[in-house]
């Protein structure tokens, strides 16, 4: 019985551990879904073609830029009206989501070096 | 003017003279600037008459280099995060980052420190030269 038990015990934990670590990875595909109805309206279903030429081409960008960005957008450090609305809606995870389903899209973006 | 002169002697004729020479010299400059101000208020948003230039861009990226021009750079400072890829990016967007940033808008405090030693001049030839504007 108290073998069993810890058996229990270790298969719980290793469960937990591995839930966990699903959860906090990012889901490109979650993303993606959550983007479709969200970003592409103005940041274009490719993540280059926006509807505005001051609207960032997403595609390919680092996905923790992305992140970090979207992260500031939701906690009004950094101000812009529309961007400040759309995600103030967004949750970690979606931020984490969608940030790598942008970052997965062909890119035209590239690092200068000079 | 005579009674100038009467009144003032010729010293005081020639300042009337002068100070009424002043009076339509600034009433022509203040036309002409208004007119200015008239037809840069004609142009779509203001700043319109400010054009960017990738090849002026291309000489005032000093700044920029040590962290955009290196694939993978992390910010250290606040939070760590890979700096974005900005060549290749809107051209416009780049701009009206670059403007947040000296604003305050945007918190990250060395873009804050750089861009408010930009000029919007400056501003617009970046702007150009990593939109790949030629």
């Amino acid at each position: 019985m108290t073998s069993n038990r810890f058996y229990l015990q270790v298969v719980a934990t290793i469960a937990l551990a591995l839930s966990a670590s699903v959860a906090s990875a990012a889901n490109i595909a979650a993303g993606k879904e959550k983007a479709s109805t969200i970003c592409a309206g103005c940041h274009g279903a490719d993540g280059v073609t926006s509807v505005d030429p001051s609207y960032p081409k997403l595609a390919g960008q680092y996905p923790d830029y992305l992140a970090r960005a979207l992260t500031e957008y939701k906690s009004g450090s950094r101000k812009n009206p529309i961007m400040g609305g759309m995600a103030a809606a967004l949750t970690k995870e979606d931020i984490a989501n969608i940030s790598a389903y942008y970052a997965s899209l062909p890119s035209p973006l590239t690092v200068k070096k000079r | 003017m005579l009674n100038a002169f009467h009144q003032f002697g010729f010293k005081g004729a020639v300042a009337a003279v002068i100070a009424a020479i002043g009076v339509v010299f600034s009433s022509t400059v203040l036309a002409q600037g208004a007119a200015q101000a008239a037809a840069s208020g004609a142009g779509s948003a203001g700043s319109a008459e400010i054009v960017g230039s990738a090849q002026a861009g291309a000489k005032k990226n000093s700044a920029c280099i040590g962290c955009h021009g290196i694939p993978e750079y992390k910010t250290a400072f606040p939070v760590t995060y890979r700096v974005p890829k900005i060549a290749g990016q809107s051209e416009k967007y780049l701009e009206s980052a670059l403007k947040a940033y000296r604003s305050g808008d945007r918190p990250h405090p060395s873009m804050k420190g750089i861009a408010t030693t930009l000029t919007d001049q400056d501003i617009a030839d970046l702007a150009a030269f990593y939109a790949g504007k030629n």
